[in-house]
């Protein structure tokens, strides 16, 4: 099989490679052709200089040297108008994470008053931590009254007026007083994601500092807020991940099984559908059909959270979604919210794939919509995956084509988890940072891009991190490459510096560690405040950089800025629509440093984006003295 | 036989006014080669055609690159001149006295501050058919409605010929199928 250059160009995966030549074979379009035929994408767009909030616009800002108009029909600059439309990216962001948040509680809550279907706690001894943590009693109580109280105060965290989050109060104590001082202490969840709507309304907040702020306080809302919600409370509920092992990539299809994806983000359904998948009344059913068995996959988020509570494979990242399809082995792909693309339906209808939506909040053309609710969660899922497996006997043999390209890995590394894995305190990683034997801890996270080659950045950023003796940790999409990389098994020690090798090698653990879901990256918040806290300093004086190498999605924007806002340096690999605004260009890449104590930087070049933060982090040790 | 200028051909009723054959012109023009980069790099951005709306229509106007053009004739310094193709000047010769600007009919020159042979000046700016660029001009390429054209005269006469011709025939056919059927 020869593959094109062109085919070649758009990934390092050869999984990927091979699904779009065979897609190039059935005539079908995927994101790739779609983006090709999107170019040159607007310019007005790229530089954020657009701005459509009133209906005396659309307005845009002329980025030409000397003519043009250099303000919208109200007076709006570029600094405005970039500051306005990057904020809107980071509410939509944190209200995307901060409402699963919302839906996870909700189901704790129905769980306590004995409503859901068919729910439990599985983390008694985090439900209690959590409730401590509240100041909730739990002494001589039971877990539902504990979860009851504990759940009514976190669902009051979203409608919150006037602060604190409790989880904020995690963050060492300087970076809570920090935040207090510059006016980004979030007062609640909901309110400021509605603030920034507010202030981004024609005529309000018109001073683009100001108006980032806004945007920094909404993100730590979401960081140590809704996101850091949904990680806790999935604990709760599902269990807190412990590390094992799994498959990932597209061959862990099957062609002999039911192959049933659960894609998107949220782990509520997915539970159930893979505790449904596993009943014998199932597999029997799917044998009826002539199918072996079945086989549940994950893809993107939705995929995280279940390989990391229950070892399922991963089918894939965010741009794999319709290649899985285009197998022509996915039975049924039943998606929740977020990443999906709407493009899926179209493509579904080329196969027998039955493309099933169930969130009350997302709706797909050419899906079928079996919509999910806590309180009936294991009999829709059953329902679910009975119409998936019947789905079966449509399959077209002819159509099938599933790539052969699978590969192991090890997820699952909640901050408990490496906190087991070190023996049950931080210590040993703090000494080996001490010594040097790591340098530092980077956090890895975000999307695919079509604008970069798949997974190339992802790889290649990590791969040179941990020849130098950096620690990755990572999420989401990030996480899915390097699982199909072979980079989350403890044999990738062998492609660390020496150092890193030598602490992989005594404690068993990959130089990649899985964290979870985009959600997750909250573990990491955590995890950074515990360091700086055994270390009697600020998260911002860690020797730890972030990044975001194939970002695109608005979660990503508020992950950066809660990120940034956090203190740890983080490099973008793709440009954010900000570069027609100098004022916001500068605040972003540098005033920052003097108000939060980080900045971003933006480097698509994955070896140069290694180099700042390595450069990052040395810098860090030797203000440490260490 | 010479041959006839090829010029860049609007479709007003195509033209969305979006622009984007502006930011193309300008990035074709600049070192970097994308709008980004150009910014990023702090480049100046100078489009060569304007998008303007004439009551409610929208269109681009550039350089028609005239065979007889003022713009040549006037020029005090030979900065401007003609090409087998095109309309060019030569920003070392301009002495932006604007003289091309003001005789120009379509409005299709401007004079703007750019890097002359490592020195900051003033010279004048307009369409060349993005020449030297492979894929030939970076407007039409850009343009999401493909409203823009490179056109050659030539081919303008023979669609237009061949259009109408048609028209003639169709109705002479039909004259003839009238009187064979009273």
């Amino acid at each position: 099989m020869t593959i094109s250059d062109k085919i070649l160009s758009r990934s390092v995966d050869p999984a990927v490679h091979d699904m779009l030549n065979r897609a190039k074979e059935l005539g079908m379009e995927t994101a790739w052709e779609r983006y090709e035929a999107q170019l040159p994408q607007c310019g007005f767009g790229e530089l954020g200089v657009c701005c459509r909030h009133c209906n005396m616009g659309p307005c845009r800002i002329s980025p030409f040297d000397g003519e043009g108009p250099k303000a919208g029909v109200c007076g709006a600059t570029a600094d405005i108008i970039v500051a306005r439309g990057l904020i809107r990216m980071i509410a939509a962001g944190a209200a995307a994470h901060s409402d699963h948040g919302r839906d996870i509680a909700h189901t704790l809550l129905l769980t306590a008053e004995g409503k859901s279907g068919g729910y439990e706690i599985k983390d008694e001894a985090k439900l209690k931590a959590l409730a401590a943590e509240y100041g909730i009693a739990t002494e001589g109580r039971g877990k539902a009254d504990i979860a009851l109280d504990l759940a009514r105060a976190v669902y009051g965290e979203f409608g919150k007026q006037e602060g604190p989050i409790q989880f904020t109060r995690r963050a060492p104590e300087q970076r809570v007083a920090l935040w207090q001082r510059i006016g980004i202490d979030p007062r609640g969840i909901d309110r400021e994601i509605v603030e920034i709507m507010h202030r981004t309304h024609i005529g309000v907040d018109n001073d683009p500092v100001h108006l980032i702020l806004q945007g920094l306080r909404a993100s730590v809302s979401d960081g140590w807020g809704g996101s850091m919600v949904a990680t806790e409370l999935s604990d709760v509920l599902f269990g807190t991940p412990m590390p094992q092992r799994s498959v990932s990539n597209l061959g862990v299809l099957k062609e002999d099984h039911v192959n049933i994806i659960l894609h998107g983000h949220e782990p509520t359904l997915s539970e159930m559908i893979v505790a449904a998948a596993g009943e014998p009344e199932m597999v029997a059913l799917a044998g009826k059909y002539g199918a072996r068995g079945i086989q549940v996959a994950g893809m993107c988020c939705t995929g995280n959270e279940i390989l990391m509570r229950h070892g399922v494979p991963i089918a894939g990242n965010f741009l794999q979604q319709e290649l899985a399809v285009i197998t022509g082995a996915v039975d049924a792909m039943i998606v929740d919210v977020q990443c999906i693309m709407p493009a899926l339906g179209n493509l579904a209808g080329c196969f027998h794939t039955k493309f099933i939506s169930t969130s009350p909040k997302a709706k797909f053309p050419g899906a079928v919509h079996m919509e999910f609710h806590e309180e009936h969660a294991s009999e829709i899922a059953r329902e679910i995956v009975k119409v998936s497996v019947e789905n079966f006997r449509f399959r077209r043999p002819e159509m099938v084509h599933i790539p052969d390209q699978k590969m192991e890995c090890m997820a699952g590394f909640s901050v408990e988890a490496i906190v087991g894995a070190l023996g049950g305190t931080l210590d040993p990683l703090l000494d080996a940072i001490k010594s040097g034997a790591i340098k530092g801890i980077a956090a890895l996270v975000g999307c695919n891009n079509v604008k970069i080659q798949h997974d190339y950045a992802h790889l290649n950023l990590i791969r040179e991190l941990i020849r130098d003796n950096v620690l990755v940790v990572t999420t989401g999409c990030n996480a899915i490459a390097a699982a199909k990389a072979g980079l989350l098994l403890p044999e990738a020690a062998e492609e660390c510096g020496e150092g890193l090798k030598g602490v992989c090698k005594a404690l068993g653990i990959p130089p990649a560690l899985h964290m979870g879901s985009c959600v997750d990256i909250s573990r990491i918040l955590v995890a950074c405040a515990a360091i700086a806290k055994a270390l009697g300093v600020d998260i911002n004086d860690l020797p730890a950089a972030g990044a975001a190498p194939e970002w695109m999605s608005e979660k990503a924007v508020s992950i950066g800025a809660y990120v940034v806002s956090s203190g740890v340096f983080t490099v973008l690999g793709t440009v954010p629509q900000v570069l027609g605004s100098p004022v916001v260009t500068e605040l972003l890449t540098q005033g920052a440093n003097d108000v939060v104590g980080a900045v971003f930087a933006v480097e698509p070049d994955p070896f140069k984006a290694a180099r700042l933060m390595i450069d990052h982090i040395e810098a860090k040790r030797k203000a440490l003295g260490i | 036989m010479s041959v006839e200028s090829p010029f860049i051909l609007v479709n007003p009723e195509r033209c969305v006014g979006c622009h984007t054959c502006e930011l193309a012109c300008a990035a074709a023009h600049t070192r970097a080669g994308t709008v980004l980069g150009a910014v990023a790099a702090g480049e100046r951005l100078q489009p060569r055609n304007r998008v303007v709306q004439v009551d409610k229509v929208k269109l681009s106007t550039q350089c028609r690159q005239c065979e007889d053009a003022p713009c040549v004739r006037v020029c005090p310094t030979g900065a401007t001149y003609r090409t087998a193709t095109y309309t060019a000047v030569d920003p070392k010769l301009c002495i932006a006295c604007r003289l091309c600007m003001i005789v120009c009919p379509f409005g299709a020159i401007r004079v703007a501050s750019r890097e002359v042979s490592g020195r900051e000046k003033k010279a004048a700016i307009k369409c060349d058919l993005c020449t030297e660029r492979a894929g030939g001009p970076a407007c039409v390429a850009a343009c999401p409605t493909r409203a823009l054209s490179l056109r050659y005269p030539v081919e303008i006469m023979r669609d237009a010929a061949m259009s109408t011709s048609r028209q003639f025939l169709d109705a002479l056919r039909s004259q003839q199928e009238l009187t064979a059927h009273p």
